[in-house]
């Protein structure tokens, strides 16, 4: 297989930047929203894309990060706690953007 | 054969998570239809291309690979050879969920005013009554 289509496709390196920097986007473009429009649900998306970011990046940094050498110096339920945080993250984030862009809408018809 | 309801499983997270994709994607994608509706231009195309993105891979592709239908490509291995299959799904699941997410978001910049800027609050001249910039009289 050629090389650069083997270092994007295993590395996934540009795929997730794409991700990540979409998710920025969303919580500038959330903030921007209760800000400067005063719609509620601005803040709740961007709350909600200040979770998913998080976790998306916990769960990206976590084998660089989480070696078992940590695991060790953490402990058992420490490190199941550190293990179970991105998946945890990434639900409340992906309902807190679905909420608030419930709600970003219902603004819209009321403001039309 | 026995055929009793398994309620406790349907009761665990792990189980009702992909039920939870499911609903969130289906869910996004209506919300974002209902905002777009009616609307002209290219904010609410690259808000709809990110949103169908997103609900086909929040409601089709994760609970496939929750479900253990899809195989994964860390479990097939890359070098195997039959890891075609696993090698094609993985690249929908990346371009799906990275793609959607970078569509909708700069969607939602866009329709939040993001790149333009915002007007000046200083009192601007108009150019009649400037002595520099008025027509040569």
């Amino acid at each position: 297989m050629d090389l650069l289509l083997e270092i994007l496709l295993t590395k996934t390196f540009l795929f997730d930047a794409f991700g990540v920097i979409g998710l920025g986007l969303l919580g500038l473009a959330a903030v921007r929203l209760s800000q400067r429009y005063q719609s509620w649900g601005g803040s709740l998306l961007s709350s909600g894309a200040l979770l998913l970011l998080l976790g998306r990046l916990m769960a990206l940094l976590r084998p660089q990060i989480f070696t078992p050498g940590l695991q060790d110096a953490l402990g058992r339920s420490m490190s199941d706690v550190l293990l179970l945080a991105p998946t945890a993250l990434m639900t409340m984030g992906l309902a807190g953007i679905v909420w608030g862009l419930w709600g970003h809408e219902q603004w819209l018809r009321e403001e039309r | 054969m026995t055929f009793t309801p398994c309620v406790p499983l349907l009761a665990t997270i792990n189980a009702m998570r992909p039920v939870f994709m499911i609903v969130m994607g289906a869910f996004l994608l209506l919300t974002i239809w209902r905002m777009t509706r009616g609307t002209h231009g290219w904010t609410p195309k690259v808000l709809m291309a990110g949103a169908i993105l997103l609900a086909f891979g929040y409601s089709v592709v994760l609970p496939l690979y929750h479900a253990d239908v899809l195989p994964k490509l860390s479990q097939v291995g890359f070098f195997s050879p039959n890891s075609d299959v696993a090698m094609g799904w993985h690249i929908v699941k990346l371009v799906a969920m990275n793609g959607g997410w970078m569509l909708f978001g700069l969607g939602l910049a866009m329709h939040a005013g993001i790149f333009e800027t915002e007007k000046s609050p200083a009192p601007v001249e108009s150019p009649s009554t400037s002595p520099f910039h008025g027509p040569a009289a």
